[in-house]
């Protein structure tokens, strides 16, 4: 630090010190402490991972220098750069960011602002970890081998800033393409297809370990050169070089690290160099370009047969949501991507029981929806306000989502019959009839809890972006709890139909279940305006709240 | 005749705090009205009690003579209301939700369609059909909202803050609108920080501070200075300082921060 000047240092001090700041404040209200709580039960957490891990990579460090087996070497260093960059991708849900281009209005230099954005991304569990493992494997290799020390200090040390760069470097411009909605969206999109890939990770396992153990030798041989080309092969490499007593190649390993590190730099630096000049992003609809439309014939909206004007409203507009939301429509193709995995690991219990493929996919199907049953409104935002103004009852409001919501959840069933009926056959007479006699329990069940739930702890989400977007808390626990008792209820169905061997009666408990379940959601439908009147303020203060960094 | 908007003691408390204190307004049929107060003085709280987003701890409110406590939903029906967040579907498009808005309040298909149509022609929102709401400027936005607000031709409109972050050229479409639906008899209810616009637009204004009415009445006669005891008019004060003596902003005056330029 001695490099930055006296006003340098005292505004890096300040910017600790509002962190610090922003820490305590957070504690004022009852969720802040509770989030303070649960922070220093996840920091305890990472306090023992770290150690455990360190001591762990320390010792496999230890056995792979002392036995010489250098070739293992690089193992250690990909296993910590995979966690060092995936992981704050999945944790982004509870990972806290602080938008640092707030502090642009204050007049630090270029470099107090680069160091910010990487002292920002240097406070997170990844990089502690990240660190913590780091330490392992060059107190494990220096003390197999006080020889090797600088070199292990020097290939370590060059992967530590490496690996903080390169997070440093995806973070940004992630946060860049974040910012603008259309390749906000492009990237949620991304998003599912990564996570639907890590599905299919399982299924491709267990295709390759069908294979001859020779063959898997050799799809693993094929990997090899690649992950030495790359910078944890490189830093591995310089030890290697180092240790079998080829310095110059050892010196070239180290040069080719820092070049690594040096390419990761210049995108980070034009990101950070682009903000600090002051880069103006917009969501705007830059490619939308002004039609003069004369004569235009108004385009009417929709009326559905036996419902109202304003029922018919909503219901469109839910559709336009639901259809503009990459999020959204994820919840369509989830059943197909369930059946492939299912497909991709067909042993064992399917084989013989391919029955319950349409009644688990159907089950999967609510389960999937429920992020949106749950939170009605969390995607309307301040449009909350436009339903609390208008002169319909509130009830009519939720019947119509749900109308909506329903015809979603049809239309997924539809897809799923389609795709178990390609993929394995037609789901028989008796797995459809049960089925949908579930659905009389499950689904009024769930839609009443959503009801109710969406009323009582509304949290407002942006349906067009994915990660640290989720139902509240209690949401997510009433939701888990009332999942438990339907499934719990078509099991025991099941199990009654079993043991009088006729499955016909599994589905005749269920419809006789459903009665009440429905009468149950008619009820608390009709009693929703009562409710909606006395929570009216929280619902709209919740919704409506901007979201602040 | 009755009062468009009448309140008896309207009365909100946060726990301790009362954001509005026994407050008593009334206002006529097809004025103008304009609502002041500084910051946190409790005009969005009393607009969102008016328009039945809030509910009253005591007091009474009446729209067009009707109770709202009784009549919620009819009230609903006669009223327009730009609430603060605006109240917009951010991923439909300005005629979708302009369509939308119609037929929520009652309007036929082709009626809220040819609507929708002819105000965001008025509005000129009509050369971006196919753009997102979310992709509207701020004062797109707030000129949408307006025009949501009163697609259902409302009797009386109610207006928290319309101007806030709006250019020149879309605050002057906004007031055009505004003088047209008050020289048709509808009721304007606003809150505004540019007291210029409500010194231009409002025939009557009411000042709300800490929660209390603490004047109300005709603009002119508010400005109005009358020599005390002779009855004799002098100068009139403009709005800004009738607003300021009323609210006591002057206490800054005096105070000087010496080390500024």
């Amino acid at each position: 630090m001695a490099w930055l000047n006296s006003t340098a240092r005292e505004q890096l001090r300040a910017i600790a010190i509002l962190r610090w700041q922003l820490s305590l404040n957070s504690m004022r209200s009852v969720r802040g402490r509770m989030n303070m709580i649960s922070r220093g039960f996840a920091g305890l957490l990472v306090v023992g991972a770290g150690i455990g891990g360190g001591i762990a990579i320390g010792a496999a460090a230890w056995g792979i220098a002392a036995e010489h087996k250098f070739v293992w070497l690089a193992l250690p260093f990909w296993l910590i750069s995979i966690f060092w960059q995936i992981f704050p991708v999945m944790a982004s849900a509870f990972t806290q960011n602080v938008d640092a281009s707030a502090l642009l209005r204050f007049p630090l230099s270029y470099s107090s602002y680069f160091l910010v954005r990487l002292a920002y991304g240097a406070l997170d569990i990844a990089t502690a970890l990240g660190v913590c493992w780091s330490i392992g494997l060059l107190v494990g290799i220096s003390v197999a081998n006080a020889a090797l020390v600088p070199w292990a200090l020097a290939a370590v040390g060059g992967m530590v800033i490496f690996n903080l760069l390169l997070a440093r470097m995806i973070f940004v411009w992630i946060e860049h393409w974040l910012s603008l909605r259309r390749s906000r969206e492009v990237i949620s999109l991304f998003f599912v297809l990564l996570m639907v890939c890590f599905q299919l990770v399982g299924p491709m396992l267990g295709h390759y370990s069908r294979l001859p153990t020779i063959q898997r030798f050799h799809v693993l041989a094929r990997f090899i050169p690649l992950t030495r080309a790359l910078p944890p092969g490189v830093a591995a490499g310089a030890i290697e070089n180092a240790a079998a007593g080829t310095i110059s190649s050892a010196f070239l390993s180290l040069l080719a690290l820092t070049g690594y590190a040096g390419a990761v730099l210049l995108p980070l630096h034009l990101r950070l160099r682009t903000q600090y000049a002051g880069e103006i992003v917009s969501s705007g609809d830059k490619n939308s370009q002004p039609v003069r439309r004369k004569n235009a014939a108004p385009r009417r909206g929709w009326k559905l047969p036996l419902l109202s004007g304003p029922v018919s409203a909503i219901f469109q507009k839910e559709l336009h949501y639901f259809l503009r939301s990459g999020p959204m429509l994820f919840t369509m193709i989830m059943p197909v991507v369930m059946i492939i995995i299912l497909w991709g690991g067909r042993k064992g219990f399917l084989n013989h029981q391919s029955g319950f493929l349409f009644p688990i996919g159907a089950a999967y199907c609510l389960l999937v929806m429920n992020n949106i049953l749950y939170n009605s409104f969390g995607g309307d935002g301040g449009g909350i306000q436009f339903f609390l103004l208008c002169p319909i009852p509130f009830r009519l409001v939720l019947a119509a989502k749900n109308i909506a919501q329903f015809a979603v959840l049809i239309t997924e069933l539809c897809v799923l019959w389609l795709g178990v009926s390609l993929i394995y056959q037609h789901p028989n007479l008796n797995s459809l009839s049960l089925t949908f006699a579930w659905y009389l329990v499950a689904a009024p069940l769930n839609f009443s809890a959503g009801n109710l739930l969406s009323i009582y702890s509304p949290k407002r989400i942006d349906y067009s972006t994915f990660g640290r977007q989720r139902a509240s808390e209690s949401a997510i626990f009433v939701s888990l709890a009332v999942q438990l008792t339907g499934m719990g209820l078509g099991a025991l169905a099941i199990f009654a139909g079993y043991h009088y061997s006729k499955l016909w009666i599994s589905t005749l408990i269920l419809c006789v279940l459903g009665v009440p379940s429905i009468i149950v959601y008619f009820i608390l439908l009709a009693r929703i305006d009562r409710i909606v009147m006395t929570r009216r303020e929280v619902l709209a203060s919740e919704l409506c709240r901007v979201q602040a960094q | 005749m009755d009062a468009a908007i009448l309140t008896e003691g309207l009365t909100r408390r946060f726990g301790d705090f009362t954001a509005v204190d026994g407050v008593n307004l009334s206002v006529a049929p097809g004025q103008f009205y304009g609502f002041l107060g500084p910051n946190g003085a409790g005009k969005s709280t009393t607009i969102k009690m008016l328009t039945g987003l809030m509910a009253p701890t005591s007091g009474r409110m009446q729209i067009l003579g009707l109770d709202l406590s009784t009549h919620l939903v009819e009230v609903k029906r006669q009223i327009g209301v730009v609430p603060e967040g605006m109240a917009l579907f951010g991923r439909l498009t300005g005629s979708e939700y302009l369509n939308f808005a119609g037929r929520m309040y009652g309007l036929g298909r082709s009626t809220a369609a040819q609507r929708a149509a002819e105000l965001l022609d008025f509005m000129e929102l009509a050369d971006k059909p196919k753009t997102l709401i979310t992709d509207y400027s701020h004062g797109m936005q707030k000129k949408l909202a307006l025009a949501a607000a009163v697609i259902h031709g409302p009797k009386v409109l109610f207006l928290d803050e319309p101007f806030e972050g709006v250019d020149a050229v879309a605050s002057g479409t906004l007031k055009i609108m505004l003088q047209r639906m008050i020289s048709r008899g509808v009721t304007i209810f606003l809150t505004s920080h540019v007291l210029e616009i409500v010194e231009r637009l409002c025939t009557h204004v009411g000042i709300i501070n800490d929660g209390r009415l603490v004047a109300q009445g005709p603009l002119d006669e508010l400005r109005s200075h009358v020599a005390a005891g002779t009855g004799e008019q002098t100068e009139k004060t403009t709005l800004e300082q009738f607003f300021l003596q009323t609210v006591g902003g002057s206490r800054h005056e005096n105070q000087e921060l010496s080390w500024l330029g």
